[in-house]
């Protein structure tokens, strides 16, 4: 049972890396895709209307986890309405090259 | 007298255990109850992981202080809106949120209120490479 735990965890492991290695973006390319991100993401402060919560810092976050938010709200399996409809025309590639985007924006 | 005295006596004596039976009766009941609440409350004391364990269950995926995940999938929490990452959180309980890992981390931890609150106040607090984007 926990031989195969670890295998199992072990082969996820490697099919997300290998899934990653291909999600490498276009950072110049995402620099254009990503204005609509501007309207919310580049305000310090600003906030998500309703729940009341900061819209969350993403410059310099993970690119793994850019690319995964975004197909969630894309695909529908994370909700928020706003989220949802900008990211309902992009295209994986252009995920991608958002994702090397806004990973690059860190301090 | 005497003998009057302590028929009187006796008679107000069984009127007290008669009448009085069922209060002590529901006395008793009530400190029975209380005792048994305090045992599952002792007991849930017991079962409540230590908050520094809490925060240990985060780091070992989301990296040192949140700030260097071990998978690029995986979030930096470090330098993020508390409330926003208080928010996730709620949202990983109640299921909203569906990620196989993060709902069953919530249910182990038995993260209550108070935990994300402390969670989510401790890792915006820590040094981050994160920033809102640059116009």
């Amino acid at each position: 049972m926990t031989k195969h735990m670890i295998c199992a965890l072990l082969m996820s492991g490697l099919i997300t890396t290998s899934a990653l290695v291909h999600a490498d973006g276009n950072a110049a390319a995402g620099r254009k895709e990503a204005e609509t991100c501007m309207g919310c993401h580049a305000i310090e402060g600003y906030f998500n209307v309703y729940p009341s919560y900061h819209v969350p810092r993403i410059g310099g976050q993970q690119a793994g986890y850019i690319a995964s938010a975004l197909k969630a709200y894309r695909d529908g399996g994370r909700k928020h309405d706003t989220m949802h409809a900008n990211a309902s025309n992009l295209s994986d590639d252009m995920i991608a090259d958002i994702a090397a985007y806004v990973s690059s924006q860190g301090k | 007298m005497n003998t009057v005295g302590s028929k009187t006596k006796k008679v107000r004596e069984n009127f007290y255990m008669i009448s009085l039976r069922p209060m002590i009766l529901a006395c008793g009941l009530l400190v029975a109850a209380a005792a048994g609440a305090n045992e599952e409350a002792a007991a849930a004391k017991e079962d409540a992981v230590p908050f520094e364990n809490k925060i240990a269950a985060c780091t070992a995926c989301h990296g040192e202080n949140g700030a260097k995940p071990i998978m690029p999938e995986y979030p930096v929490l470090a330098g993020q809106h508390a409330n926003y990452l208080a928010h996730a959180l709620h949202d990983y309980r109640t299921g909203r949120r569906n990620n196989p890992i993060m709902g069953a981390q919530v249910q182990a931890l038995k993260l209550t209120d108070s935990d994300i609150d402390r969670l989510a106040a401790f890792f915006s607090a820590q040094a981050s490479p994160l920033s809102i984007l640059n116009k």
